[in-house]
């Protein structure tokens, strides 16, 4: 099950906060998700590091069909996001919900990380409560770990 | 007069639908030509062959031979390498900037489909303006008003030339000789224009203008081997283009001969190629055909023909005049290819009157063609440059398009109308 391999010390911002607090967070942590809660601490959705960054990085890109041949960004390099752009509410950038509950089991976890391209998924209570968060490293390294009861076939 | 007032009711409701939105163009363009051939069926006026004989297939031929040439050579980052090319070119320059960027896709887009032109030019354009640290309206307005502009110069260039082309059996060479000199005039003018509007934005040099020096044009160019065959295969199906009268060809056989070349000799997944067709925009043009059809099978072109026979008394050049300027003023709100689809019976009519309509069919390419600028909904490819635009910090608003590219339509159409008033025998024959 997937309590057994989460990280149970996560870090969450309440929907209150702007971007610029966010970001500050994400960097302070070193972390690459930050969940989202309310006030009763249940998580209303979830701010990516790509999320953040779509700010430094113009949304034009998606649009082109490669880079290689940029080799200098010039301007874009130092273009940073307006106060007004990082003092929005971090709400305007908030992804839907995908969470799993304690009880998940490792591969569902896993198959929704695949499908919804999730670098971490956070876990919540039988209530709601957010009380953890898996990394497909965590999720990962636990499936594998049952490997090792594969006895060798020629034995 | 039933039947009339009804055609009528359903071809104004939908231009009106298509006008204000309410309903894509394409489905509006099949409803109202289903709803034509029924009340034609119901009052005998209109059948399912007529409405089969109307649709113009030597367009539609035309359209789709270069749209599979066009979907041949999107891929191969061709259009990016072109982009990337001028960039580098200009050295971080303004003023050389916009006036490569211009002109490369006005030259690409006399011969390919602008909407495809633009659509990949605009978010490199877009790149190259974010690293020299500059605002990308001007460049972006450029491209949509210059190509829509300079697309009135050849036969393939425009849509509208395509329609009065196969309805007045105007060659590839008619376009040369009769549209490409105002064009170029009106291009020139168009650019100065623009130079002069913008010239607070042009005004500020990049401060590391050099790093347009690191772009790799080849880097961009992804299957050089497809994009060389696709080129080949398109300059041989200008030279015939060229060549249309003496061969006797028509410019459908010719586009679709192209196509059917190229992919023999690209073999790519029929499937992607077919992908990129423009399939809304080849079933919109039926639909218009279909239903115009009934609008002229009910009678209310001969009504409109025998009104404005009755007009003919006013001399042939301001007729021809007041023509070009009704047609820009409602291609700035419409799409120009439901009006000129609408006006080719009734050219076609006061032709079976005996009216030289030679000069008219010209005035109706001028204003279709440059009345596309006036407004951001004008032409396609100024929705989607301004609908790219709204990715970048800088949206181009409708209100900026009237007050940079209403001006390039007034001022193209002046020098169009100077130049028809003063080379106007040219056009009578």
């Amino acid at each position: 099950m997937i309590k057994d391999c989460m990280k149970r010390n996560v870090f969450s911002i309440p929907s209150t906060a702007t971007i610029r607090q966010a970001a500050a967070l994400v960097v302070e942590r070193h972390i690459g998700l930050l969940p989202v809660v309310d006030e009763q601490g249940k998580p209303v959705g979830v701010v990516r590091l790509g999320d953040l960054l779509s700010l430094e990085l113009p949304d034009f890109f998606n649009l082109l069909p490669d880079v290689d041949f940029v080799h200098d960004f010039g301007a874009v390099e130092t273009t940073r996001p307006t106060p007004e752009e990082l003092d929005r509410p971090v709400t305007t950038l908030v992804q839907p919900r995908i969470f799993v509950e304690e009880t998940c089991g490792l591969l569902r976890a896993y198959a929704l990380m695949v499908k919804h391209n999730l670098h971490d998924l956070p876990v919540v209570s039988e209530d709601g409560a957010l009380v953890g968060i898996a990394s497909r490293v965590d999720i990962g390294t636990a499936i594998l770990s049952a490997w090792k009861t594969v006895t060798p076939s020629n034995l | 007069m039933i039947a009339e007032v009804f055609t009528a009711l359903i071809f104004f409701t939908s231009l009106w639908l298509i006008f204000s939105e309410k309903l894509n163009r394409t489905i509006t363009g099949l409803l109202g030509a289903v709803l034509m051939i029924g009340l034609g069926k119901l009052l005998h006026f209109y059948d399912e062959s007529q409405a089969v004989a109307a649709v113009d297939f030597n367009t539609l031929g035309l359209l789709l031979g270069m749209m599979i040439l066009v979907a041949l050579l999107e891929p191969t980052g061709f259009f990016q390498f072109l982009a990337v090319w001028a960039g580098r070119f200009s050295r971080g320059r303004p003023v050389l900037l916009l006036v490569l960027l211009g002109t490369v896709t006005t030259v690409v887009s006399m011969f390919l489909d602008n909407v495809t032109t633009v659509v990949l030019m605009a978010p490199v354009t877009i790149l190259i303006c974010e690293i020299l640290g500059v605002n990308p309206t001007p460049y972006l307005m450029a491209e949509a008003l210059l190509s829509d502009t300079g697309g009135v110069a050849t036969l393939v260039g425009d849509p509208p030339n395509v329609l009065i082309a196969s309805a007045a059996g105007f060659s590839f060479n008619d376009f040369l000789t009769h549209a490409l000199p105002i064009v170029i005039v009106a291009w020139f003018s168009a650019l100065w224009l623009l130079r002069y509007m913008f010239r607070r934005e042009l005004a500020v040099r990049p401060p590391n203008a050099d790093v347009v020096l690191k772009l790799n044009p080849r880097e961009s160019l992804d299957d050089p081997k497809t994009a060389r065959r696709v080129l080949i295969v398109l300059c041989g199906a200008i030279l015939l283009f060229f060549l249309e009268e003496p061969l006797d060809l028509s410019p459908a056989f010719v586009a679709l001969s192209a196509a059917a070349v190229a992919l023999v000799w690209v073999r790519p997944d029929i499937n992607d190629v077919l992908r990129r067709i423009e399939w809304s925009v080849l079933v919109f043009f039926g639909a218009l055909f279909v239903m115009v059809g009934g609008l002229e099978a009910s009678g209310v072109l001969g009504g409109i023909i025998t009104l404005l026979e009755r007009l003919y008394t006013i001399p042939p050049v301001v007729f021809g005049l007041v023509l070009l300027w009704f047609s820009a003023g409602l291609s700035a709100f419409v799409d120009n290819v439901p009006i000129t689809i609408a006006l080719i019976p009734v050219l076609q009519g006061l032709e079976a009157h005996g009216v030289n309509v030679q000069p008219l069919w010209w005035a109706l390419a001028f204003g279709a063609g440059f009345g596309g600028n006036g407004t951001i909904i004008g032409s396609t490819a100024n929705i989607v440059v301004a609908s790219i635009s709204e990715r970048t910090r800088t949206p181009i608003t409708s209100k900026l398009w009237n007050k940079r590219g209403l001006p390039v339509m007034l001022v193209t159409c002046a020098v169009a109308s100077v130049l028809y008033l003063l080379l106007y025998p040219l056009f009578t024959r």
